[in-house]
Order: structure tokens, then sequence, then C-alpha cells
């Protein structure tokens, strides 16, 4: 298995499970009927840890990789990386468009400032999880652009 | 996405030249040894310089090393 596509496992696999985390105890430790939303401070604790232990997850899982095959990890991208990384950053751009464009342009007419953010994020972690699921698919099933 | 119908004697000429690895293959055209793998399993079309790197390398001309393979829907 290539060295970047392990990285696409680990990254992927991470993100979803600390994103489920957050949008979970959100929707269920915080009160979302009150007026002003759930209290910015205790919203923003929680994404600030949840974030931490994904980039500590990380860290931890790229080292042991890169120490465990450590040509593969002081490899430069080739040309089969770089083209598999553009075309799913290519896809991923476009459903972030369309996130934001949800976010910033329809949302703030509609919903509270707390939803537009959680959806700002939401949005994010889609686009970079349609981005590693790419990544991990064109490595697999091959690529040929 | 469809496999394209291009084919590849990478493998025989790797054999040919020695048993030469694909680690070595890739070494020597700038590429990891999943992309030859890649490559001779035909999950990945080389670009066109990477192809002439690969056929230089073995010392054959590119069609010597790639084809295309006609079926009858193309």
């Amino acid at each position: 298995m290539a060295f970047r596509e392990k990285l696409a496992w680990v990254t992927l696999g991470s993100m979803l499970i600390a994103y489920s985390i957050y949008f979970w105890l959100l929707a269920t430790r915080f009160d979302l009927s009150r007026p002003d939303g759930p209290p910015t401070v205790a919203m923003l604790a929680l994404f600030g840890m949840v974030t931490v232990a994904q980039v500590i997850v990380i860290a931890i899982a790229t080292s042991i990789l890169a120490i465990r095959a450590q040509k593969d990890a002081n490899a430069k991208a080739d040309e089969r990386d770089r083209a598999i990384a553009r075309r799913a950053t290519g896809v991923a751009y476009v459903v972030l468009m369309v996130g934001m464009i949800v976010v910033g342009v329809v949302m703030p007419f509609s919903e509270p400032r707390w939803k537009i953010a959680n959806a700002a994020l939401l949005a994010l972690v889609l686009a970079e999880a349609i981005r590693y699921v790419l990544v991990i698919v064109s490595y697999r099933r091959g690529w040929h652009g | 996405m469809a496999k394209p119908p291009i084919a590849n004697d990478i493998r025989t000429l790797r054999f040919l030249a020695g048993e030469m690895t694909q680690a070595d293959l890739g070494d020597r055209i700038g590429v990891t040894r999943q992309t030859i793998a890649a490559i001779e399993a035909g999950k990945y079309s080389p670009t066109l310089e990477a192809a002439f790197r690969i056929a230089r390398v073995f010392g054959k001309p590119l069609e010597e090393v790639f084809r295309w393979e006609e079926d009858s829907s193309s």
C-alpha cells in the first residue's frame, strides 16, 4: 500500500471519528433550544478539544507509519500521487464551494450564527472526507487521468 | 473509471533485465515502487514522459513496452 494511501486512511478515520463525536456531543449535550444557541465558549472548547485530539492521533499514527517505512515516508510525491491528489482536490473543491454558498449566502437570511458556524465546519469536514475517500479509491481501484 | 485498452510488458522486461525490482525501476525513472506496481497492473496510465523513461531504461522503443489492445468495442 502506498504511503500516501496509508496517510489518507489515518486522516480520514481520525477525522470522521473526531467530528462525529463533536457533532454528536453538540446535538446531545447542549441545549439547542435556547434562543441564542449553545454557549459559544463551551462550543469552541469542544471544537478545540476534538481538533487537538485529532491532530495528536494523526501525528502519532504518521510517526509510526514513517518509522515502519522510512524510505516511503521520505520519498517525494511522484506523478501518480500528484495526479490522484489533483483529482481528489478538484472534486472536494466543488463540494466545499456548494457548502460555502449555502453557509455564506443562504443561511445568513434564516439561521442563527451558531448554526452557520457549525454548517461551515460540516461543509469543511465533508469536503475533506470526500477528498480522502477519492484518494483512497484512486489508489485502490486505479486512476487513469 | 474504465480501464484504458493499454497493456504493457514491463514485468517481462524487468525479468529479462536480470530480475530488476520494481523499486529499482522506480528509482531510475523517479516514481515509487507502488507506482510501478500500479502501472504493471494496469491501474495507472503513466505520463508520456514516464513512459519514455521506462522504455529508455530497457533500451526499447515505446511501442515495445506499451501497446494499444484493440477489441471489438473500440
